[in-house]
């Protein structure tokens, strides 16, 4: 394997066999095909939001996303009502088993590529743990391709996080570490009292 | 009309530049907590896990364990150590994997034991 690798300037594009393939090649294929993902839909990116039992505070966050201050018309982001003309899915709320049915119809519906976004401390796995009546958290039923933090999360957090769903942002999160008074390391250095 | 037409000329354009540069009302947000992680041991470590009301914060042997996904920023921590938990005024929190959320924080070794 390395002495392949190590023959030639580049590695073969398409490995002997799929179980030869590292698992890293397969994050490299994965990382590739989303950026062109993102880059299909440019400036263009129409939103599909989904409640499936939240409290409705998330929503009336992503509402204020609309309002003259956040305003993400200006950078290409519309809601539509319709899953079949949308290109993201943004669930809020900790997925009831009641809505697991519709949650897939709903990503059925929508014509691929697709992206889900799970929104707020709910739908990331936060306040209610699975149970009989929820799943506790999106992924459960559908893949996540963004996860967005908060209770709720600011529209500035949302806004952040629909950018980084389309690749015009990077990251953040992964780099800090939620220490203080340690220097370096990419943590929040000066935390305000 | 005319007067809203003055005003809006005098307050000028109220969208905010957000990506490109930082808006201003981000300072007021509440936020995740940030750890001093040289005045928190077992103990406290404990403590902090018992009055998180979303189990973000749980203890594993020596390491107690963030995950900021399930954080709601409600503050019961900072209440309960002032010294040890600041707010850490971070909001651009978007993962691109759930992995990226879930924080170490290294605690103090207890003397007694």
């Amino acid at each position: 394997m390395s002495a392949a690798v190590g023959g030639g300037p580049r590695a073969p594009a398409v490995p002997a066999s799929p179980a030869a393939r590292a698992p890293a090649q397969d994050e490299v294929l994965a990382a590739r095909l989303r950026h062109r993902v993102a880059a299909q839909f440019g400036r263009s990116l129409h939103i599909r939001t989904l409640d499936t039992g939240s409290c409705a505070v998330c929503e009336q966050e992503i509402r204020l996303l609309a309002a003259p201050h956040y305003d993400l018309h200006r950078l290409g982001f519309f809601f539509t009502p319709a899953p079949r003309h949308a290109d993201l899915l943004m669930v809020t709320g900790p997925m009831i088993r009641a809505f697991g049915v519709a949650a897939r119809k709903t990503y059925e519906a929508m014509p691929g590529p697709k992206i889900v976004v799970a929104t707020g401390a709910c739908a990331l796995g936060g306040v209610y743990q699975a149970d009989a009546f929820v799943y506790g958290s999106v992924d459960g039923i559908l893949p996540v391709d963004v996860w967005i933090p908060g209770c709720p999360p600011s529209p500035l957090a949302l806004l952040q996080g629909l950018l980084v769903a389309v690749d015009r942002l990077a990251e953040n999160v992964s780099g800090l570490s939620f220490t203080a008074g340690r220097a370096g390391a990419g943590g929040p250095g000066e935390a305000s009292r | 009309m005319p007067l809203w037409f003055a005003r809006g000329l005098r307050r000028g354009i109220v969208t905010t530049h957000y990506p490109s540069r930082p808006d201003s009302s981000a300072a007021g947000l509440p936020t995740p907590p940030a750890f001093r992680a040289a005045a928190i041991d077992g103990r406290l470590a404990d403590r902090l896990a018992e009055v998180c009301p979303s189990q973000a914060l749980y203890r594993d042997g020596g390491v107690l364990v963030f995950d900021v996904g399930r954080c709601t920023a409600c503050g019961r921590c900072q209440e309960e150590a002032p010294g040890a938990v600041l707010p850490s005024g971070e909001f651009e929190l978007a993962a691109t994997s759930r992995a990226q959320l879930v924080k170490q924080i290294e605690l103090v070794q207890q003397a007694g034991r």
